[in-house]
Order: C-alpha cells, then structure tokens, then sequence
C-alpha cells in the first residue's frame, strides 16, 4: 500500500499530476527567477499610485489592478475608459485622426486634486472635432505573452483581405505608425505587449517611465504649473521589466474540463463558421522565454482585423489603419469569466455578444440563430468551458 | 551548490532577456506616420508614440534638409512636396528654440495593410 501512494507521489512529482494553470497563475515551466520576476511584477501591478509618487494628473486608474481585477489580478473589470478620433474615409492611407496632439486617443476621465483645483476639470476634455467618442471595457490579459510570442508570419497567413476565398471573412493587419504590424488593442493597432505595457502605465495612470518620458497634454495644452510634482520619470526600468513579467507571464486560464453538450458545442462553434476568424490555435515562436517558446496556444483569435458591420461602427473610432466597422478578433481565453462582453462592454452574455456580430460575423451569427435550441445551448456551454 | 551557481546564472541572464524586450526611445529621431505636411511653412508632424501613449513630433524642414526615398536598397532624392500623409518616415532632428528641425528625413514606406 505504501508503495503504492510513493509511486503515485513519484508520478505527480514527475509533472504528470501537475495542476492545470488557475486564474492568475504563472505560465507553467517558470525557472525560479522567472517566477521571482513574475510574482515582483504582481506586486507593482497591484499597486496604488497617488499624485505624491506621480499619479497624474490625468488618469483612469491609480494602478493596473484598479481595473483588471475581476476576479483575479491580470482579469477583466467592469470599468469603462473613452477613446476618441476624426475620421476623414477620404484620405486614403492617413484616413485617420487619432488627436494624439490634443491629447488623445485616450481621454482619461479622472483628474489629481492639484489639476483640478488648476482648470477646474474632472476629467480630459474632448476635443470638439472628434467625430466619435468610443467606449472601452477592461478586458482580461491572460496569455498575452503567448500572443505576444506568434510570430508575424502566421498572423499574416491568415490574412485575406480581399476575401480570395469568397467565404465572407477577409481579415487584414492593423499596423503602428512606423509600419510594424499591429495586434494589441480592440484595434490591433500596437506591436508589442512590452510597448502596451509602457504606454499603459501613461495613457491610463499618468505614470511617465524611461519608454514615455513626459507627460501627455491636457486636451493638446501642457499641464498647468505644479500640478505634478513628481519628477520624471515616475518610474524606472525595473519596475516596467517586473510589470512587463508578470503580464508576459501570465497563463491563460485551462479550459474546463468539457462535457459532452460542451464537446458538441465546439463542433457546432466551427460549423456556423466561428472559427473563420475565432482562430483556435495559434504556435508561437522561438522566443528567450522557454515557457513561451514553440507553444500552442488556444487562443480562438487571429489577431486580424475583421468589418462588423456599421452598427458597431457607428459608435466607435478608426485607429490606425482600422476603420470605425474593424474590430481585432477577441481572443476567448478565459471566457467563462468575463461578464462583460464586446469592445464596450456592452453584452452581457455570450449569446448577445454573438448577436451583436455584422459584416464578416452575419453569417456566422444568422447560423447561429437558426440552429435548433439544444445546439445553441451547447455552442454557448462551450464558450463557458474557455 | 550547483545549484546555487545555476540560479545565479540565471538572475544574470532573465533580466537582460526581458529587458531585451524594451522598445528603445531616442529624443534625436523618430520613426512614425506623416500626420500632415506644409509645404509653404516647411513644417511636417509625425504621429508616432509608445502603445497607446500617443504623440505628434512638429518639424520645421529647412531647404537644406536631404529627403530620400528608400526602396529596397535604393535611396532616391525626393522633394518636401512629394511626402504625403500616410508616408512611414524616419527623421533625424534635433532641438532648437523655434522647436525640433529636421536634419535628414527617409520615406521608408506607407501605412497600407498589405505592407511588410
């Protein structure tokens, strides 16, 4: 009998009982300092900013975890941000406006005590010109490094925008601003997590740090006279390489083990055409990070931009090279805890998310809506095991 | 005590790997989209930025300044004029005064999806 529970134990030991990645977890097959790094990272992560140590003086959170935190670290959140723009459909290649010199794409909603005292404002003001002003949920990031990890190459293989394939979907790239292909963002638009990261701690904390040196502007004009004390940068490198681990880091949440209305779901998910562009697996790369490298990740995305329609487009923002109707396919890792869904937030359940999906997602969605109601319920038991 | 000496390697090597990662910011060039292009004022502004840390680099463009055009391994002579919104350059300026002047501007491409 005892010999029995040391072979047993001997196996887990071995890895083969290895407990699936939990919400929150560190990518498995960390090295000792990897995960020091990641767990340093948490820490600054879920730290509170206030305007003595550079909060500010505009800002939507007053730390990461403020907002992704539902129900772990590195989660979704119920918070909404505002994004404006101008678009101009007319100017082909410089159609559009991010107002990046009054202030934007982000306009922080929350102002320090000294800003406000300054102007008077409680939040960035929009600037009048903005043809829309967009809403933005908090979604969750786990499995961002894998993402980060996929190589240009295949990202782009499954790029068709001019739908050669006539099957309805013709996903194409978002790029930055120097031409690197985007895929971080509800529009694709930023090439790199570590480049999210940095510009984060700014556009949404008002953290200056070595990659964002300065403050942003108040709506396009500099910030009152010592209404940020702090001196810049606000942060050093330290703190954004742990911040940037502890996000790399982060695991996808394992899928639930499926039952059989679950397994049935999945097929029925490819059938109405989901997985046109819900992607199921993406690989990644080489990569320095072992526990990143040569991985496949499930991660239902394939980080392309797809038209949805012009109801969707009607209330949101070009970026890039991404008009108001393109949205990046949502990655559905650790779907089953998000209750908020959609660029805004919007959908409270996978059913009305899907509803919500036009342009490339209409056919998928007038599927969905004709199957009998036992393979709907499946298909949706099936999003809830991600 | 291999161990040891194992983790130590380690604490050496993750660090420079991750900071790897780092974008590299320089304050004497950019490389970003033309947002718009004077040519009478002899002015450019440049988006560009760090993920959605956006900004706009204003640029005045002496006579003097060289714009080229890059393709592939050529590099051609080009005039202010011919820059248009769009344009993916890069730009090696320096700060004066009247702001930031331009030394040496090269149109490395343009913002379209289908562009490597």
């Amino acid at each position: 009998m005892t010999r029995r529970w040391i072979a047993l134990f001997a196996m887990c030991s071995a890895a083969s009982c290895r407990r699936p990645p939990q919400p929150g977890d560190p990518l498995p097959g960390l090295s000792a300092v990897e995960r020091a790094q990641f767990d340093s990272g948490r820490a600054i992560f879920d730290s509170t900013f206030t305007p003595p140590v550079g909060l500010g003086p505009l800002f939507n959170a007053s730390g990461c975890g403020e907002c992704h935190e539902d129900p772990v670290k590195g989660a979704g959140g119920d918070e909404v941000e505002h994004h404006a723009a101008v678009f101009h459909p007319e100017r082909a290649g410089a159609m559009c406006d991010e107002l990046a010199d009054k202030g934007g794409p982000v306009f922080q909603d929350s102002v320090t005590p000294a800003l406000h005292a300054a102007l008077g404002i409680d939040r960035e003001p929009r600037p009048p010109v903005a043809t829309v002003v967009a809403e933005r949920s908090t979604p969750d990031i786990f499995g961002f490094g894998l993402l980060d990890a996929v190589p240009d190459s295949v990202i782009l293989s499954y790029a068709d925008p001019n739908d050669t394939n006539h099957d309805g979907i013709s996903g194409r790239p978002n790029r930055f601003f120097d031409g690197r292909l985007g895929r971080f963002g509800r529009k694709a638009l930023v090439p790199t997590l570590r480049e999210f990261n940095d510009g984060a701690f700014q556009a949404e904390i008002g953290i200056t740090n070595p990659s964002v040196p300065v403050d942003g502007t108040v709506g396009g004009d500099s910030l009152p006279a010592g209404t940020d004390p702090a001196p810049d940068p606000e942060i050093g490198t330290r703190a954004l390489v742990l911040t940037d681990a502890f996000v790399r880091l982060l695991a996808p949440p394992a899928p639930l083990k499926q039952s059989g209305e679950a397994r049935h779901g999945r097929d029925v998910f490819s059938r109405v055409g989901c997985t046109g562009c819900h992607i199921p697996t993406l690989t990644t790369g080489n990569n320095p990070i072992p526990a990143l490298r040569h991985k496949e990740v499930a991660a239902y995305t394939d980080l392309l931009l797809h038209d949805m329609g012009p109801e969707l487009g009607a209330g949101d923002i070009c970026f890039g090279l991404a008009t108001p109707g393109e949205f990046r396919t949502e990655p559905l890792m650790g779907l089953r805890l998000v209750t908020h869904f959609m660029h805004n937030g919007r959908a409270t359940t996978p059913e009305q998310a899907i509803e919500m999906h036009a342009g490339e997602g209409a056919r998928a969605r007038d599927l969905f809506a004709s199957l009998p109601p036992a393979d709907r319920a499946a298909l949706v038991a099936f999003l809830k095991t991600l | 005590m291999h161990r040891v000496t194992l983790l130590s390697l380690a604490s050496l090597v993750v660090p420079v790997v991750l900071a790897a990662q780092q974008p590299t910011a320089s304050h004497d060039s950019v490389r970003g989209a033309i947002r718009a292009v004077d040519t009478r004022a002899r002015t450019l502004e440049v988006t560009t930025g760090v993920g959605l840390a956006l900004r706009v680099v204003r640029l005045q463009v002496p006579a003097a300044v060289p714009i080229t055009d890059q393709k592939g391994a050529q590099s051609a002579p080009i005039n202010l004029a011919a820059l248009k919104p769009g344009d993916v350059i890069r730009v090696s300026f320096g700060s004066r005064p009247t702001g930031f002047v331009a030394y040496a501007i090269e149109r490395v491409g343009r913002m379209e999806a289908g562009v490597p």
